[in-house]
């Protein structure tokens, strides 16, 4: 019992690292735009498709292919950024969160339904000549693939955690998300930073997506749960700090993993979902922090 | 420099601005004053390419500014300090001033203009790495301007500066905004202390529902009867 | 007096016509084509109540339906009659509604939104893991299928269900709804309990999909069962109340003939682009409508009666700051 116990906790941790991941996109979508991107586990699975097909047609390891895959739905940020997510910006913030929320809730379905007809309805897992290897403690198992995920998860947050802090560019992204009015009059281009901000968010997404495509598997349905876990993990951990967003997805992973120990692995959304709704009846209020003050 | 002929402003179908003329003059401070809803604080916003124009022109200098966006605006030399204190309260002392600096024109000379700024504001020297939300009022406030002043201004414009001060430190803020002019950048102030700003102000304009209804020195708009009993109550 | 006579006099000639194509059409397609109508009709309704009337926008309504669905669908199949089956379903969805209602109602506007995407997800994905089998109708049933059973039984229900709406609408707790969503604040200063009202709507809401799901299982030969929950239902509601009316009886109905009707109508190339023709659909209408649905709907609603004037691009600060600005 205590072995199996153990084992769902590594699994909860090192899924929890992807919680984590996926949630610093959205974090840092909301937190600078306060546009609440729904389809960002969408773009997860666009990531997690192109990196499948990095690795079968040019035979690219997914680890390889990060930035490209960045790279890729960077570039799907900047066209999704000026043909919908700019528009909603324009107006104040409550109706701005809502109506991207319903907007990208439209995108999650597009995005379904065009990898349903492209790609197949079918799971794809990205499977490397180290696929099923794993480190072992004894009898405690490690799969390597899982383990990338969180290290990469980790990289990812202490990077962009760097570039808030130590770089005029995060200087700007920090003022634009505390008051965009303000960023302007201090010369920042608000409407640049916004770009940015939301191609980096997708971009991330698609790092989670390679990481995904590789420890886990990726099929058009997958967004939503995702994204859900992004949500759950970004109200526990609020928006203030990207290592806090990497400890409260493990938290979300270990939670879910150690529920599926007694209530069966079915029910683990279950848990997340009472989760969620716990923290957020504890804190109605601070779900996003002060965004929508 | 600043020269606004025929400025008009609308919310939707709501005109709040109706066609004011005004310029500021080099080396000058120039105030707006009227009472709560004269349309003050929208002309300012206007010119910073905040809100959408209907009619007139701005130039600065020898530009047109409107249809600029703001950041632009910021980059001609054109500084706003809203009203509030407008200071980003999770950033520290430090990372307000060095955003403040942001511009490409600034970024160039921010050490020298910090050395500057920290001359006007001593306090801030001795405390880069304080939150801004941790600052009294009047400290927000001289931060704020600390910071409109790293993005080396040629016009600073104040919306309300004294608003909701101490009256020491009004009195202090309005020794800084003169401090300001003689180191060569105009000012263009709206503000609330009619009888202290009408003292510092070179040209006075007085808005009322939008219109401009009399301007003069401020030294003579002290004087003038109208103004006396509207705004001092005399 | 003219008005609510057209209405009585339009609203029995399209209900003589739907018994009329019931009865006396043999014509499959047409019958399945309205057996579709009049089903998202019933839901785009049901989500309308909460939705439109009572202004708390869910992205989880689809978890009622399937609920209904799914409850009937096991009870029938194990041999229980189906009256018995659909009461349980109902009663099953009402007092789930009523529990998951309490903390989910108490979140405001955005945060309601949210906790209902995230109880849709999580319900979708659990009904997935413990029912991944398909559900299909018995060998007996199929022998016996014909159209006019499930045609009478959604048109019976889209008929509950608008009739309740209507009763609804016209109703104190109906009133009570409205004015919450206008402004909840001000509704609870006047002696109405907002919380009470959103329950109402949120309970009544959940049934009446519940209604629409129990007809769903009745006449679908097989499905898997996590099918009903899944958010294309949602989606396809809301859509259809949108582009119909929000907030109004007829908004819904109309709407759902044009969806149906033009998704029929699309040609079989772009059959498969189905969901995508309607996504954008969506995005469209709610980037052409910056106020936000809600604010959108209900300024159609109230056309003329009362101009708006924040719509510029500084509504942020303008807002923030009061009539400080002007």
């Amino acid at each position: 019992m205590s072995r199996l116990i153990l084992q769902s906790a590594v699994s909860g941790v090192l899924v929890g690292g992807m919680y984590g991941l996926v949630a610093l996109g959205l974090a840092l979508a909301f937190g600078v735009l306060k546009v609440l991107n729904v389809a960002h586990g969408e773009l997860l699975m666009l990531g997690g498709y192109a990196a499948f097909f990095a690795f079968t047609l040019w035979g690219l390891d997914p680890i390889v292919s990060i930035p490209l895959v960045f790279l890729g739905l960077f570039l799907f940020g900047v066209i999704l950024y000026f043909t919908l997510f700019k528009h909603v910006t324009r107006l104040a913030i409550g109706p701005r969160i809502k109506n991207s929320l319903l907007l990208s809730f439209g995108l999650v379905l597009v995005l379904q339904a065009l990898a349903v007809r492209f790609f197949t309805g079918d799971e794809r897992t990205i499977s490397t000549a180290y696929s099923s290897e794993a480190i072992t403690i004894g009898w405690l198992r490690v799969p390597v693939v899982r383990l990338a995920g969180l290290v990469v998860a980790v990289v990812a947050a202490f990077l962009l955690e760097w570039v808030l802090t130590r770089t005029r560019f995060g200087l700007a992204l920090r003022a634009t998300s505390e008051d965009w009015t303000r960023a302007a009059l201090t010369g920042v281009n608000v409407g640049w930073i916004y770009l940015t901000a939301f191609a980096i968010s997708a971009g991330l997404a698609a790092v989670a997506g390679s990481l995904v495509g590789l420890g886990y598997s990726v099929s058009p349905s997958i967004g939503l749960g995702w994204t859900l876990k992004a949500l759950i993990v970004v109200v526990l951990a609020g928006l203030g700090s990207m290592r806090g967003i990497i400890l409260a997805g493990v938290f979300l992973g270990l939670t879910e993993s150690l529920a599926a120990v007694w209530l069966g692995g079915e029910y683990r959304e279950i848990a997340a979902l009472v989760l969620f709704l716990l923290v957020l009846s504890i804190r109605p209020q601070g779900f996003f922090g002060r965004a929508h003050a | 420099m600043l020269v606004v002929d025929g400025l008009e402003v609308a919310y939707g179908d709501l005109q709040v601005v109706w066609g004011i003329s005004f310029e500021v003059p080099e080396d000058s401070i120039v105030a707006i004053l009227g009472p709560n809803g004269a349309g003050k604080t929208t002309t300012l916003l206007a010119l910073m390419g905040l809100l959408p124009v209907t009619g007139g022109t701005v130039t600065f200098g020898a530009d047109p500014l409107l249809g600029l966006p703001t950041h632009k605006v910021v980059e001609r030399g054109v500084v706003m300090v809203p009203e509030e204190r407008a200071t980003f309260a999770s950033l520290t002392v430090e990372e307000n001033l060095e955003l403040g600096a942001f511009t490409r024109r600034a970024r160039s000379a921010v050490d020298e203009t910090k050395s500057e700024v920290y001359e006007i504001f001593p306090f801030l020297a001795e405390r880069p790495t304080q939150k801004a939300a941790t600052l009294s009022g009047g400290e927000r406030q001289m931060l704020a301007i600390g910071k409109a002043l790293m993005a080396r201004p040629r016009l600073l414009i104040l919306d309300e500066p004294s608003l909701g001060l101490a009256p020491i430190v009004v009195e202090n803020t309005f020794g800084v905004i003169s401090t300001i002019r003689e180191k060569g950048v105009a000012v263009l102030m709206v503000e609330q202390h009619v009888e202290k700003t009408l003292d510092l102000a070179d040209h006075a304009y007085i808005l009322e529902m939008g219109r401009i209804v009399v301007d003069g020195p401020g030294t003579r708009l002290a004087t003038d009867s109208r103004v006396r009993e509207a705004y001092l109550g005399l | 007096m003219p008005r609510k006579w057209l209405a009585v006099v339009s609203g029995s000639a399209v209900l003589a016509l739907a018994v009329g194509i019931g009865l006396g059409s043999d014509n499959q397609h047409l019958l399945t084509i309205a057996i579709q109508t009049m089903l998202l009709a019933a839901l785009a309704s049901s989500w309308n109540i909460l939705g439109g009337f009572a202004g708390q926008i869910s992205l989880g309504h689809a978890v009622f339906f399937g609920l209904g669905a799914q409850t009937t669908r096991e009870l029938w199949l194990a041999g229980l009659p189906l009256a018995v089956s659909v009461a349980a379903a109902l009663l099953v969805t009402a007092v789930f509604a009523a529990v998951v209602g309490v903390p989910m109602l108490r979140f405001r506007d955005i945060y309601f939104t949210i906790g209902t995407l995230a109880l849709g997800v999580a319900i979708f994905l659990t009904v997935g893991n413990v029912r991944p089998r398909l559900s299909s109708l018995t060998v007996e049933a199929l022998r016996a299928y014909d159209f006019s059973g499930p045609y009478f039984m959604t048109l019976g229900v889209l008929l509950v269900t608008v009739a309740v709406a209507t009763w609804l609408k016209n109703s104190k707790v109906g009133l009570g709804m409205m004015a919450v969503r206008d402004d909840e604040e001000a509704a609870g200063s006047t002696g109405i309990n907002p919380l009470s009202h959103k329950m109402v709507a949120f309970v009544v809401s959940a049934v009446l999909a519940a209604l629409a799901g129990a007809a769903y299982a009745y006449f679908t030969a097989s499905y898997y069962p996590s099918f009903p929950f899944s958010v294309v239902w949602t989606f396809e509601a809301i859509l259809v109340a949108f582009v119909g009316g929000m907030g109004t009886i007829t908004g819904p109905l109309i709407g759902s003939v044009f969806f149906v009707v033009g998704r029929d109508a699309l040609p079989s190339s772009i059959e498969e682009f189905q969901v995508v023709v309607f996504g954008l659909l969506f995005i469209l209408v709610v980037l052409l409508l910056p106020g936000g649905l809600l604010e959108g709907a209900q300024r159609l609603i109230r056309r003329g009666s009362k101009q708006d004037t924040r719509s510029t691009s500084n509504e942020g600060t303008t807002k923030s700051k009061g009539k400080e600005l002007v």
